[in-house]
């Protein structure tokens, strides 16, 4: 079993992870020929499923890997890998390898970084170094606390315990299974979609302790800004699901809408975009006549005059654990949404950047709470 | 009477601000010591691994600056003008928190602190007064109480490796630390200055993703100003006062230096700047010797400081007199004879004042705080207080130099020795570990660490 890699691009790898672990500790890393698989299945809330090629984040020219199975599975306490990515911000030189301390096995990360340094008290210009700034740094001299101008190296070692994953420890593993979904739309800007989601949330909780859900009636449609109303016209008040945080309604058509929206005894908003793209689907993967069939190209062939309320399907999921998720949007990726409506909303999170062959996907799987 | 008084301007206060809540990090007291020329803030943490200490001088960082002693007026004797107290420290830094660097009407211009200490009040307070703009005057009265103030004493003479740095340098090294990584080991390897954060918490074998990341980071002896470090001698403090120091260094701008000799022996970092020298005395761990330490550095049982040396034992006004002298009752290895002496100088005059105020009350006291150690017999308890003062005594008055300082006191308590204590005569050979002709000056270099 071996694994070594230099890292290609360390900022993505550190916001990936970062990302990651805000929706649990424990990840399943399952490394591979071409990707690298990372999997989140925490006890409650959203499972992630991603599956990254070995070049986004590695160095393909460097990458070995040997193992009997042709993958070596690993578990690793995510935010701790995150942690250690840091140290390789700046760096132009990040090895990570497998490797064993007494008896235990460790994900060794080796960075070199090297930073322009004015000399004079040895101070770091700045963290953002990337080491090709001077093509000809000033040859060093031997004096301790040199004074001149000159590039720094510091080597800095990271050992990350991890655990050894048997192939069949994880041969029962596989991603959820869901219905068609009923839409598929690509979301608005996460920044946006993220600071609305938490106002809402954060509105609802400072709300009464004695808060019920509401089933939140649509507004008028194409309404681009946030209405508040007064409860009380409809609010269908049932008991609390299990979890006490505020529950955020999410909807979508197949007419490019999307609506946000929260209710309480207290407040009812909504927030809704229009004109987002649902896209088309990959026609490579089944037959013209097979996804006619499908939920979301029936949804799709409907009159926007038919009505909004028609088209529609609605997930309630947890307003804080739908934050976590959306802090995947500092890899600034396209994210399309799957509504199973009352169901499951999944999440196909493509990171930018992606080069030929294989991309970047992250599945999340939120499910929706019932009312 | 004892007086202090004292007045800082806007930038010293921002000073004192930092310096008092890195100290926070420390203990949650501080220690104040008035000298005539030097006002001292120290903290010892409860393990006494740790030792940081503050030191202001009167004519740079002060505004106005004064200290009147109780003793001056009678001895002149310059060295024992001294007065020690402590105060907790959250107390002392609610009052300064936000009140710095506010560009509001009402920001502070002056601060002045004040302090009267006298046997006749029953009540003394530290008295803050913060002046502000507009006519602003806000007062705050603190509450503080007698210490027995303890000093780590390390002799940079002999340290043998040492070190200078930015510490906006040892702040990046830091940044790579893991932030639940306990210990701090460093050493030198072929031109590098090798840092290593571990933790020696054992977490055994199911949990293995909750062991700690061991990180170490590399630095070129160039990037430090000075490196002088023995090769290959790792040295582990902890990580935390570590950052405290760097963090606190960082914010004075100032260089800080790093001296030691061998691993389980202090080590001693050091920075000054504008009037203000800070030191802070950490005891290392690792393997102290290559024979007799054959475990690895990470199963090295950390080894404590040697208590530290109390320069002032007790002042006349606490409540117990008895409890400290106490606590030292019970045969001292040969060391700690040799360190004690340092008591003498430094609690000369409260001892001596102690003998004359309290002794009246001294059966009743012993009887109610002191049966712990001693029974209530009144000639054990003069044997008590006798092997207590008697080295002090005879050392002191080689240290001072100056017998007549303090001699009234003195000899107000003597007669109660004589008269009282048959047995005081052979004391003097049983109990001494020192020839009572040795000096102060000889006494510190066999130092608390050495």
């Amino acid at each position: 079993m071996r694994f070594r890699t230099q890292l290609r691009d360390s900022r993505t790898f550190s916001k990936l992870t970062a990302s990651l672990s805000s929706l649990g500790k424990v990840c399943w890393m399952r490394l591979e020929y071409e990707v690298i698989r990372f999997t989140i299945i925490p006890d409650q809330g959203t499972q992630v499923w991603a599956s990254i090629p070995v070049g986004t984040i590695f160095d393909e020219t460097t990458y070995q890997l040997e193992s009997n199975s042709d993958a070596i599975n690993i578990e690793v306490n995510i935010s701790v890998l995150n942690r250690a990515l840091r140290s390789a911000w700046g760096s132009t030189h990040t090895q990570l390898r497998l490797t064993k301390k007494d008896r235990t096995p460790l994900l060794a990360l080796t960075v070199l970084s090297s930073e322009w340094t004015d000399g004079n008290m040895a101070l770091a210009t700045n963290n953002d170094a990337d080491g090709l700034g001077d093509p000809n740094p000033v040859a060093p001299t031997d004096t301790t606390g040199d004074q001149g101008p000159r590039e720094r190296q510091t080597w800095i070692t990271q050992e990350i315990p991890i655990k050894i994953l048997h192939e069949s420890a994880v041969e029962g593993l596989h991603e959820p299974h869901c219905p068609d979904p009923e839409v598929h739309i690509i979301l608005p800007n996460l920044a946006q979609l993220k600071s609305i989601s938490d106002r809402f949330t954060k509105l609802a909780s400072t709300d009464s302790k004695s808060r019920q859900p509401g089933v939140m009636a649509p507004d008028a449609p194409g309404m681009q800004s946030v209405s508040f109303s007064t409860a009380g016209a409809s609010t269908a008040a049932t008991a609390l699901s299990t979890n006490s945080s505020p529950k955020l309604e999410l909807s979508a058509n197949m007419h490019g809408s999307l609506r946000l929206a929260i209710a309480t005894d207290e407040l009812r908003i909504a927030s809704v975009w229009t004109d987002l793209v649902n896209p088309p689907l990959d026609p490579a993967q089944m037959s013209q006549e097979q996804m006619s069939q499908l939920p979301s190209e029936v949804n799709r062939k409907r009159d926007a005059s038919e009505g909004f309320e028609s088209g529609w399907a609605k997930v309630r999921i947890d307003g804080k654990d739908w934050s976590r998720v959306l802090s995947i949007g500092r890899l600034s990726p396209k994210v399309v949404a799957c509504f199973v409506n009352e169901m499951a909303l999944v999440l196909y999170v493509y990171l930018p950047g992606n080069r030929e062959g294989e991309e970047s996907c992250l599945t999340y799987y939120i499910n929706s709470f019932t009312t | 009477m004892t007086s202090l008084s004292l007045s800082l301007g806007p930038p010293a206060l921002v000073r004192l601000h930092d310096a008092l809540i890195c100290l926070s990090k420390f203990s949650e007291t501080v220690a104040i010591e008035a000298e005539p020329d030097i006002l001292r803030l120290s903290a010892l943490n409860s393990t006494k691994t740790g030792f940081a200490s503050f030191a202001f001088e009167k004519g740079v960082f002060f505004e106005a600056y004064s200290f009147n002693s109780s003793n001056s007026g009678r001895s002149g004797n310059v060295s024992l003008d001294r007065f020690f107290c402590q105060i907790y420290i959250k107390a002392l830094l609610s009052i300064f928190r936000g009140r710095i660097d506010k560009n509001k009407d009402t920001a502070v211009e002056r601060c002045d602190m004040e302090l009267h200490e006298d046997l006749q009040q029953t009540e003394c307070r530290l008295t803050v007064r913060m002046i502000c703009g507009l006519g602003v005057i806000k007062s705050y009265k603190l509450t503080y109480e007698p210490a027995a103030i303890q000093h780590a004493i390390f002799d940079k003479s002999k340290a043998t490796s040492m070190w200078t740095a930015d510490p906006r340098f040892l702040k990046q090294l830091i940044e790579h630390f893991s932030v639940s990584a306990e210990q701090l080991d460093m050493y030198s390897d072929s031109g590098r200055a090798v840092f290593t954060s571990f933790t020696t918490k054992i977490t055994e074998g199911k949990e293995v993703l909750k062991h700690p990341v061991h990180t170490s980071v590399a630095a070129d002896k160039r990037d430090f100003q000075e490196y002088l470090v023995e090769e290959n001698m790792h040295v582990a403090i902890n990580l935390k006062d570590f950052k405290a120091v760097v963090s606190h260094a960082e914010t004075a701008n100032a260089t800080v230096t790093a001296r030691y000799t061998r691993p389980c022996k202090p080590l001693q970092l050091e920075y000054r700047f504008e009037g203000v020298n800070a030191e802070f005395t950490v005891m290392t761990r690792g393997q102290a010797d290559n024979d007799d330490a054959p475990t690895s550095t990470r199963a090295t049982i950390p080894r404590q400081t040697p208590v530290p040396v109390p320069i002032s034992t007790i002042r006349p006004r606490d409540p117990r007199p008895s409890v400290t002298p106490s606590m030292q009752m019970p045969p001292p290895p040969p060391r700690s004879r040799s360190i004690r002496p340092l008591n003498g100088s430094s609690t000369q005059e409260n001892l001596s004042q102690k003998a004359s105020v309290d002794r009246p009350a001294a059966s009743g006291l012993s009887i109610e705080f002191d049966s712990l150690f001693v029974p209530a017999d009144d000639d054990r308890q003069w044997d008590e207080m006798n092997e207590e003062e008697e080295p002090q005594d005879i050392l002191g008055w080689d240290a001072s130099g100056t017998q007549d300082a303090f001699g009234a006191s003195i000899r107000d308590a003597e007669p109660s020795f004589s008269k009282q204590d048959s047995s005081r005569v052979e004391d003097p050979e049983d109990e001494m570990g020192l020839p009572p002709t040795q000096r102060l000056s000889q006494v510190r270099h066999y130092g608390l660490f050495d």
